[in-house]
């Protein structure tokens, strides 16, 4: 089981991460905002994001199993109907 | 007589991590995600079924709102996860500072949707604009909602912090505020690519 964090170094650079890739989110959605292929970038951003809050904020890995089951799936519903809609999608 | 002995070894004890706050708090996390589901689910029927709409949409609304409010929730998720380690760590006077800088940073979030939504109304995007704006400001004052709970709960916790009910040892109010207002951050980091990102 992981030990409950108590240093800012590691919350820093988790912060700096999602604040990159939000720029890059943005980045692409001005240059390729309406090609076929962008929910699958956005899908991918999306999950790192949530994975970086619940990893480093919320510290779902040292959670309880079902905690940090439903913080999994929750993370990974919106990416997943994303890239169907990237295979699929009209 | 002998007597029969019979020796079972003992599992070890299985690791089942622990509860990031209370287990309250994480049942109406829970709720949070499933309501969320919904209304995802939601958007995307609603996008299926008029992909013009949801194509030309991100164009009309102000991205750089999105944006900043992306900056203000993920920043003030980071102050209050900066509150959670300072308390951890015996320091209180600066787990109080940290989030009292998360409470101020969060609180621009409110006041830039309220930017927001005059910015749209004088531009002609009201709820009954079309399919896309309907499912806009039903997801984003949603989640607006469940934001100021959040604000609301950051109060109370430095409340209780101002009186001294939390300690290194014993501060489960805080984590489970902080787990609360974490998963808000993750819900609204998945509503800006959807709204103003993806076209």
């Amino acid at each position: 089981m992981n030990r409950p964090n108590s240093k800012i170094s590691p919350l820093v650079i988790a912060w700096l991460g999602l604040l990159v890739l939000t720029l890059v989110s943005l980045v692409l959605g001005n240059r390729f905002g309406h090609a076929s292929w962008m929910p699958l970038p956005v899908a991918a951003i999306i999950w790192i994001k949530g994975t970086v809050v619940s990893s480093y904020f919320i510290e779902s890995n040292g959670a309880h199993p079902l905690i940090a089951w439903i913080v999994r799936a929750f993370i990974a519903f919106v990416p997943a109907v994303l890239v169907l809609f990237a295979l699929f999608g009209r | 007589m002998m007597m029969e002995t019979s020796y079972f070894p003992q599992a070890p004890a299985k690791s089942v991590g622990r509860i990031p706050g209370s287990k309250g708090m994480w049942v109406g996390i829970t709720c949070e995600f499933v309501e969320f589901t919904l209304m995802f689910l939601v958007y995307f029927v609603a996008r299926f079924n008029y992909p013009e709409a949801f194509k030309k949409g991100p164009e009309a609304i102000w991205t750089t709102a999105g944006a900043i409010n992306t900056v203000l929730m993920v920043t003030s998720s980071f102050f209050i996860a900066c509150s959670v380690a300072a308390m951890r760590a015996g320091s209180m006077h600066r787990s109080w500072l940290w989030l009292i800088t998360a409470i101020v940073t969060a609180l621009g979030y409110p006041l830039m949707k309220f930017y927001e939504v005059g910015w749209n109304l004088a531009h002609g995007i009201h709820g009954s604009a079309g399919i896309f704006f309907t499912v806009y400001y039903y997801l984003t004052f949603n989640h607006l909602v469940h934001a100021c709970w959040g604000i609301l709960g950051m109060c109370w916790v430095l409340v209780r912090m101002s009186t001294h009910a939390y300690s290194a040892e014993q501060h489960d109010g805080l984590e489970a505020l902080a787990s609360y207002w974490h998963a808000t951050d993750i819900i609204w980091l998945m509503i800006f690519p959807l709204f103003y990102v993806l076209a």
